[in-house]
């Protein structure tokens, strides 16, 4: 018996599987794309491919992010807050506090020792402080995104970007090239930004140690790094900092199949009175 | 998406009282905008006031018929006519961060005044009663200078530490004295002081029964959403208060509650959480909003937005015997003139008062007087009284503001957990 858990996020689509003990047996990553069901259906299969496994093998699929609703082989549906903690847990049991940064959104996750949702706090209508804004960063600079981390590190004298915004922010990077200012300490600049904007997010939920970082960011070694220096303590990442989210889907799925009492809305139900 | 059930079933016979309420405010608007169109026919005096801290009964005892722009906004808003009128108040190079009321009503001017529920009347004379908002001002001052017409200051100071300072009352008083002389200029008519009574007497008669309403939200489960219905609902104690009409009006939304209770029924099938709701709705997606709590079974059993008009579950009420000094008191006693701690403190008192469960904060971005300090007041609830509190943006009035898919992933996070604690810790993870 196995179950998955399928993230729909709005750059990547990630597939987990685990086995009855909870252990991974299979993941996936891809872009998402224009077509959300062909990509959660893609990432679902490649999972299924890695562990061996077929679709008749998998008890309970559980979808989340931003397309869980377009899981067309999902049984139920969990919000990713709830999943990032889940998986972050699954990870780093000690988690107090998760901070993720996606594709479009940032989030900020205060969890109990039981792994009950404290508060959480995410960035509202823009993408300031996002995988967005290191993505224009980095094109700015006619760098690829896995390179502008690296980079970063070999900065000795990092500059202060004042711009959070991310269409703005390619026109401070450019008046700084144009200025002849190395490309390290514009980037080191850049993603230390972002980490003071990440910084302020987890202090409206209050920073309990440990620090878990999760999603598609957490994989850049500058950004963990220039969030290491703005807190002063080390932070959990792991090799898997991006799958969290479909882990833990995956962890609610072998609950829900084990029928274990589970949160959800109570779709299909009818409004009595009132209809202004 | 959710299933479409009927009503009620076949076997049980339809409520007598189903939507008296509703029914009869849409016909108490449908008139008062009809006789807001004929005001020059018939020869009105026209005034033009807001809602929070209006002295619309000083004005009903002169015989003026009342436009309240921000009622227009809201109507607007709901009827989808919003985002058209807001685009073009921004042709005329009103900014992005302009309060969407505002730039409603600058569109409705710039288009004469044709409205999606009738032609409105210019006014004679513009009253700033700025409780709790300075946006107030520049959108009088700007009317005033579009329409060329008088407009009479009455400015209200803000309740800063609970009490009200007799001097406060003293001061609205002296300028209210103003208000009148100007009243008996435009319209040739003398101050009646005993009709000013007789109206606020009606005018407190609707406020008791208002009361009895918010008040059934108590029970459990709640037969009324007090958000969600209740800006419906408060229409009368912001429109039409000081007439029989209003008091008539209560009368029938009473007797469907009654109905409701008897019945069994209420806002949603199953009342699974109850909050209290903070700030405005998102009029131009007011269904879309309402239906992401319903699907969690929320129903808001308090809301500070229907106290903007008037805080009267808190004791306040117009005095007939001492008229004047009853408006002062009462302009000062709305919700957005309070400070930050006396709004808390109103939250909190919700909470126990109306067994909550948790707290939600919708901001918008249009309006600072509701919006300033509700990061402050989310931080308090959660740390300061461990109470689940969340916060959702969008705005009040500019459609272009309300994205449904970041919302409904926060209302649902947010449940999702709420209920998790429900059904992982022994005391079911109620308050």
């Amino acid at each position: 018996m196995h179950f998955a858990g399928v993230d729909v996020g709005s750059t990547t689509t990630k597939a987990a599987l685990l086995d009855q003990d909870r252990a991974l047996v299979g993941k996936s990553l891809l872009p998402t794309g224009a077509n959300v069901v062909r990509a959660a259906q893609q990432a679902f299969q490649l999972a299924l491919d890695e562990a061996g496994l077929e679709e008749h093998d998998i008890a309970y699929v559980v979808g989340t992010g931003y397309g869980r609703y377009k899981v067309p082989f999902g049984h139920a549906q969990v919000t990713e807050i709830s999943c990032h903690a889940r998986g972050a847990m699954r990870v780093f049991p000690g988690t107090r506090t998760i901070l993720d940064i996606g594709g479009q959104d940032t989030k900020a996750i205060r969890v109990s020792p039981s792994g009950e949702i404290l508060d959480f706090s995410m960035n509202d209508k823009c993408a300031a402080g996002t995988g967005r804004f290191l993505d224009a960063a980095a094109t700015v600079m006619g760098l690829t995104i896995e390179e502008i981390g690296p980079v970063s590190l070999t900065s000795s004298a990092p500059l202060r970007i004042t711009n959070v915004c991310t269409v703005f922010v390619e026109q401070e990077i450019m008046s700084h090239m144009s200025r002849g200012r190395k490309a390290q300490d514009i980037l080191r600049g850049v993603h230390s930004a972002i980490a003071g904007r990440s910084l302020a997010l987890m202090r409206r939920v209050g920073i309990d140690p440990e620090v878990t970082f999760t999603g598609g960011v957490s994989r850049n070694p500058g950004m963990v790094a220039a969030i290491e220096e703005r807190l002063g303590a080390k932070i959990n990442v792991s090799p898997l900092s991006q799958h969290l989210g479909a882990i833990g889907a995956a962890m609610f799925a072998v609950e829900r199949a084990q029928g274990s009492p589970a949160p959800r809305p109570l779709v299909g139900e009818l409004h009595v009175v009132g209809g202004h | 998406m959710e299933a479409q059930t009927p009503m009620q079933s076949a076997a049980t016979p339809p409520m007598k009282s189903q939507d008296a309420g509703k029914n009869m405010q849409r016909q108490m608007m449908a008139q008062e905008y009809d006789a807001l169109a004929r005001a020059k026919q018939t020869k009105t005096p026209v005034a033009y006031l807001f809602i929070s801290g209006n002295i619309q009964e000083l004005f009903r005892s002169f015989g003026f018929l009342v436009v309240y722009p921000e009622i227009n906004a809201l109507q607007c808003g709901i009827k989808k006519a919003a985002g058209p009128l807001i685009l073009k108040a921004e042709d005329k190079g009103y900014s992005s961060d302009v309060c969407g009321y505002v730039k409603n009503d600058i569109g409705l001017v710039m288009q004469n005044n044709k409205s999606p529920m009738g032609d409105l009347p210019r006014p004679d004379l513009l009253v700033c009663n700025f409780s709790g908002c300075n946006t107030y001002i520049k959108w009088f001052e700007a009317l005033a200078e579009l329409y060329d017409v008088p407009l009479v200051m009455l400015d209200v100071p803000y309740v800063r530490d609970g009490v009200i300072p007799k001097q406060d009352i003293a001061y609205i008083v002296s300028q209210l004295h103003d208000v009148i002389a100007t009243c008996e200029k435009v319209t040739g008519r003398s101050f009646d002081k005993a009709e000013l009574s007789r109206v606020l007497a009606l005018s407190a008669k609707a406020e008791d029964k208002w009361c009895q309403v918010l008040e059934t939200a108590t029970r459990v489960p709640s037969p009324i959403d007090s958000f969600f219905e209740a800006v419906f609902f408060m229409a009368g104690i912001n429109i039409f208060r000081g007439t029989q009409a209003c008091v008539d009006y209560y009368d029938a939304v009473l007797a469907e509650i009654a109905e409701r209770v008897e019945r069994g029924v209420g806002p949603v099938e199953r009342e699974r959480f109850r909050v209290v709701m903070e700030g405005p709705p998102p009029w131009p997606h007011f269904r879309a909003f309402w239906e992401l709590f319903k699907r969690w079974g929320v129903v808001c059993t308090a809301a500070t937005y229907p106290k903007v008009g008037g805080l009267f579950d808190t004791g306040l009420r117009h005095d007939p015997s001492a008229p004047i000094e009853s408006l002062a008191n009462y302009a000062m006693n709305c919700y957005t003139n309070w400070s930050l701690d006396k709004r808390a403190e109103l939250m909190e008192g919700y909470l126990k008062h109306f067994k909550a469960d948790a707290l939600v904060i919708h901001s918008v971005k249009s309006c600072r007087s509701f919006s300033v300090g509700q990061g402050d007041f989310r931080d308090a609830f959660v740390r300061g009284k461990n109470i689940p509190t969340l916060l959702v943006e969008s705005d009040l009035a500019d459609p272009r503001y309300f994205q449904e898919a970041q919302l409904r992933n926060r209302i649902d996070a947010f449940f999702e957990a709420l209920e998790h604690r429900r059904l992982t810790t022994p005391a079911g993870g109620a308050l």
